[in-house]
């Protein structure tokens, strides 16, 4: 008995065997990811807190290392930071007088600040997608700190991305440099509105295409852009970054180039993720 | 039982190195597969049922953390674990030259699939970029991985083997 059961069972009747069930895995994720996430929210009960361990071990080491480098510079730069501080002091004091006279004046016409103050909370990357093609990233925050997805994630003071995915310890956040990634946004200054879209084959300049403005409005490099009111997931006014080679189309209509983004995706460490979702009517 | 338990914490460990040390080992943005490497080791060493097992695991993991389709990277590590199980025995343990090339061979193919179900399917025609700056460059890696791997690897491999070994051989001992 036990001889027919190692016949019937060869190696290649396994390799059919399971082909089938990665095929049937295959066709079920491409239209459903019901069955990956509770497998991967068993998975990464056991992965997160290893990777977190790993993820602040590094940074330990790293954070050693670097510091032994700089101490040299940073004791020159902090001699010129100190004059700075000095003279921002000054420009400092002058300037909160404008507010003071800015705020009364806005009471004075009852205007609400332009902006509101957005909710965040702060989360750590904790590890990257585990091939080279795409720039998402997982943060070692989830559904357990109240996040959602669709959430819109910034660091130092630009937009990195937004969450596609939340588990109980973790989520997976897509950048918008990443292939395939749209984000509407719009000049700070008159509203004009484009879109901005990230590529793959840019990567090593740095850039992502920014699309679609309307012909005849003047675009000066190093224009911000910032998200736009028009957006279906971003909240408005978040700096994206800053326009470069915007030149127009040989269609005639439209205007496109290149736009430099405002954070510093090579060096992320910590990111802010704004708990508060875009009302968009839904 | 525990060659299999071992051989799955050597996936998870390995899987950790890729997803955190990944970006810090990096060069120009091309980190290399690592766990790629794990189906042909143990495929080539213990044949293709084992090379299958693994690269099933390593697969699931892989697809976890990737934002592709999940099962895809698992098939294909099931047939590079069977390709390197196919050449069980066939070769001496010290050549490496034939891992190497299953590894490198295994890995372009894995990452040309995923460039034609990722972006060539999306009208991204331009296969020498895609060529040049992504796939044979994480080969390259790979390969330079797989090198330096290969030795602790064949240890560990071995290692698994006599703890087995001598548990047979006390089953037996107790069943005369």
């Amino acid at each position: 008995m036990k001889k027919k059961f190692s016949e019937i069972f060869t190696s290649k009747f396994i390799l059919i065997l399971v082909t089938g069930l990665c095929v049937i895995f295959i066709a079920i994720s491409f239209f459903t990811n019901k069955l990956v996430t509770p497998l991967k929210n068993v998975v990464s009960a056991v992965v997160v807190p290893l990777q977190k361990g790993m993820n602040y071990m590094g940074l330990w080491a790293t954070d050693g290392y670097d510091r032994l480098q700089e101490v040299n510079r940073l004791l020159d730069e902090n001699e010129k930071l100190n004059e700075q501080v000095d003279n921002l002091t000054e420009e400092n004091n002058r300037l909160k007088q404008d507010t003071y006279e800015l705020d009364r004046l806005r009471e004075l016409y009852e205007l609400d600040a332009k902006y509101t103050e957005y909710p965040k909370t702060g989360a750590r990357i904790i590890g990257t997608s585990s091939d080279n093609w795409f720039s998402t990233f997982t943060i070692d925050k989830g559904s357990d700190d109240g996040l959602e997805t669709d959430m819109n994630v910034i660091a130092g003071g630009g937009l990195v991305g937004i969450i596609t995915e939340v588990g109980k310890n973790y989520s997976v956040v897509k950048s918008i440099i990443e292939d395939g990634s749209y984000v509407s946004g719009q000049l700070i200054d008159t509203g004009d509105v484009c879109t901005i879209r990230g590529d793959i084959e840019l990567m090593d300049q740095g850039l992502i295409h920014i699309q679609y403005f309307k012909n005849g409005i003047t675009i000066r490099n190093g224009d911000k852009i910032v998200t736009s009111n028009i957006s279906g997931k971003y909240l408005p006014g978040i700096l994206i970054g800053y326009t470069k080679d915007v030149t127009t189309d040989a269609n005639n209509l439209t205007q496109s180039g290149y736009l430099v983004p405002a954070v510093d995706f090579g060096h992320l460490q910590e990111v802010l993720v704004i708990t508060k979702k875009k009302e968009n009517g839904n | 039982m525990k060659r299999k338990i071992g051989e799955l914490i050597i996936i998870l460990l390995f899987y950790l190195f890729q997803v955190t040390l990944g970006r810090v080992i990096s060069i120009a943005g091309i980190m290399p597969n690592l766990l790629i490497i794990i189906p042909v080791i143990f495929g080539y060493f213990n044949g293709k049922n084992e090379g299958m097992f693994t690269g099933f695991f390593a697969g699931a993991l892989y697809d976890l953390s990737a934002s592709s389709l999940f099962g895809f990277s698992s098939l294909v590590f099931i047939y590079i674990g069977y390709l390197a199980g196919i050449f069980y025995r066939r070769y001496e343990g010290t050549e490496i030259i034939f891992p190497l090339i299953i590894v490198s061979a295994g890995d372009l193919i894995y990452e040309f699939l995923s460039y034609i179900g990722n972006f060539l399917l999306h009208n991204r025609l331009n296969i020498v970029f895609f060529l040049t700056r992504f796939i044979i460059p994480e080969m390259i890696y790979t390969m330079l991985a797989f090198v330096i791997l290969y030795k602790p690897l064949v240890w560990l491999n071995s290692h698994l083997n006599v703890r087995d070994k001598r548990r047979v051989n006390k089953f037996d001992e107790r069943n005369i």
